[in-house]
């Protein structure tokens, strides 16, 4: 038990309140920005790739690419971005937000193609165009599961994000690595309980949401 | 425009088939402006397929069908959305669009007429306003226009569907089996309020039915479907049990008069 030791008592100075408090932030600002991308990407590819919205030969390379892009995790995608656009929290961003497209997109197009068939054809029957259709047929339908799942992935993303530090997108994450690469538990120590904090709270925000959405 | 007595409706040596099996195989069948006519049929008989057929959502294998004067297999697509436009269908699952009000799914009868942008965002004109508050004022839902259409019972919300399509203003109104989700004193309620409707504004209405005795209440024609011919055309009250008899021969009796042997007979095979 030498590691709980090693770490207590957690480190509260000032300064590195301080730290943690800002890292932890833009750890989540990180989360919060991918996600809110990757969900209107999402929205957009998930309605294309619904195979009762659309002909095949637009949503069946949709759903393979929407395969593809939640097939790669997201440190992998972000060591690669990294690499390719450089250091700091933009290719974190990116790495989130293009794994979120392929999970949401997915679930989006499954919530799609449960919707009720007959209103959409009610709705052609009023003479409704296709984006007439999706809006009267298909969203009231699926907007509160879809508001639901992207924050359900947001808690997710959270988490992923506070990893990305160790790959050099910043955020908590490069402190926690930082001292412990330097010995410095006790430090580590309050920035781990910083992340954890911040990440119950969004937890049982995004909670209470979806329960108020049922 | 076409001539005044031309048919509303015009099918001519029609033949749907699926895949090898024959749904509808009719010669001949003609509706007129202002009729009120009641389709009846055993079960798998063609009575869905041939409303589907005439709103152009099924493509015949052969022969024409003719509705207000346009043949939905010599036109282009515009055409056929313009027409198709004045054709209204009420379903018997209803087919309203949950968590929305009555009014809201009211409006939704004026899509196909109203700005298309706007109404992406909720937004119709005073107009489109206008003629769904009346729809509904005619179906007498004024109470519940802000209500959520998903908290309505059943009847009501089989109203607030005829709203929609009155708002639609079509000349041409299919129902399939409109009423075979509600019970027997509400679905004659509902019949009566779609007869009325279709009088008032001088359209054409065919329904399904399941139910003979229904049929003969309300229309002023009853089309007899079996195996997706024709065998019966005429005037309700020519309609005998024995006429009734050729409709349903051989599938599950459905006698104009309820009959306590048969129904005896089928819960007992029920409970076999
Ligand atoms: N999409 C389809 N694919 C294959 N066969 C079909 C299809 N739609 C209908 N059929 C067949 O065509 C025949 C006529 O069906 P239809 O639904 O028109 O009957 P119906 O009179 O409306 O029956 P019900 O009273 O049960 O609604 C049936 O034998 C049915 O199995
Ligand atoms: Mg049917």
């Amino acid at each position: 038990m030498d590691f709980v030791t090693d770490m207590m008592p957690p480190d509260t100075t000032g300064e590195i309140l301080a730290i943690g408090w800002e890292t932890a932030l833009l750890t989540l600002q990180i989360a919060l920005l991918g996600t809110a991308i990757g969900g209107l990407f999402a929205v957009m590819l998930g309605l294309l790739a619904a195979n009762n919205l659309t002909p095949e030969w637009v949503h069946h390379p949709l759903k393979v690419l929407l395969a593809i892009m939640r097939s790669i995790p997201v440190l992998i995608l972000a060591l690669v971005l990294v690499r390719a656009v450089g250091l700091g929290p933009f290719p974190g961003v990116l790495a989130i937000a293009i794994h979120s497209v392929g999970n949401l997109g997915k679930l989006f197009a499954d919530e799609c193609e449960t919707a009720f068939e007959g209103v959409w054809e009610a709705m052609d029957s009023a003479g409704a165009n296709w984006w007439q259709k999706v809006r009267f047929a298909v969203w009231p339908q699926v907007a509160p599961q879809i508001v639901s799942l992207t924050l359900y992935r947001l808690e997710m993303n959270i988490r992923e994000s506070a990893v990305l530090g160790l790959v050099g997108c910043g955020g908590i994450g490069f402190y926690i690595t930082l001292y412990q690469r330097s010995f410095n538990y006790t430090c580590m120590c309050t920035m781990v309980l910083v992340m954890l904090v911040i990440v119950l709270a969004v937890d049982q925000l995004s909670v209470q949401i979806r329960k108020r959405l049922t | 425009m076409a001539e005044r007595n031309a048919p509303v409706i015009l099918v001519e040596h029609l033949r749907v088939n699926y895949g090898r099996r024959v749904a509808l195989c009719i010669d001949q069948l003609r509706f007129d402006r202002g009729e009120c006519v009641g389709i009846i049929g055993p079960s798998g008989a063609g009575k869905t397929t041939l409303l589907r057929a005439i709103k152009g959502y099924v493509r015949p294998t052969r022969g024409k069908i003719e509705v207000l004067g346009l043949n939905w297999s010599m036109c282009d697509r515009s055409a056929r959305r313009r027409v198709q436009r004045r054709i209204g269908l009420i379903f018997q699952q209803f087919h309203l669009v949950p968590r929305m009000t009555v009014l809201q799914n009211v409006l939704c009868g004026r899509l196909g007429s109203t700005h298309r942008l706007k109404s992406l965002f909720g937004r119709f004109s005073a107009e489109d306003k206008q003629i769904a508050w009346r729809a509904i004022c005619e179906v007498g839902l004024q109470e519940q226009v802000h209500q959520r259409a998903d908290t309505l019972s059943g009847g009501q919300q089989q109203r607030v569907a005829i709203a929609r399509v009155v708002a639609q203003q079509p000349e041409v109104i299919l129902a399939d089996e409109p009423v075979s989700n509600l019970d027997p004193v509400l679905g004659a309620e509902v019949l009566t309020l779609l007869v009325e409707v279709t009088k008032h504004h001088d359209a054409t209405l065919i329904l399904n039915l399941h139910q003979p005795a229904l049929a003969k209440r309300f229309v002023n024609r009853v089309v007899g479907l079996r195996d997706g011919r024709i065998v019966f055309d005429d005037l309700p009250s020519r309609l005998t049990d024995d006429q009734l008899q050729e409709v349903y021969l051989g599938y599950e009796p459905t006698p104009l008069y309820r009959d306590d042997s048969t129904a005896g007979r089928s819960m007992a095979m029920v409970g076999a």
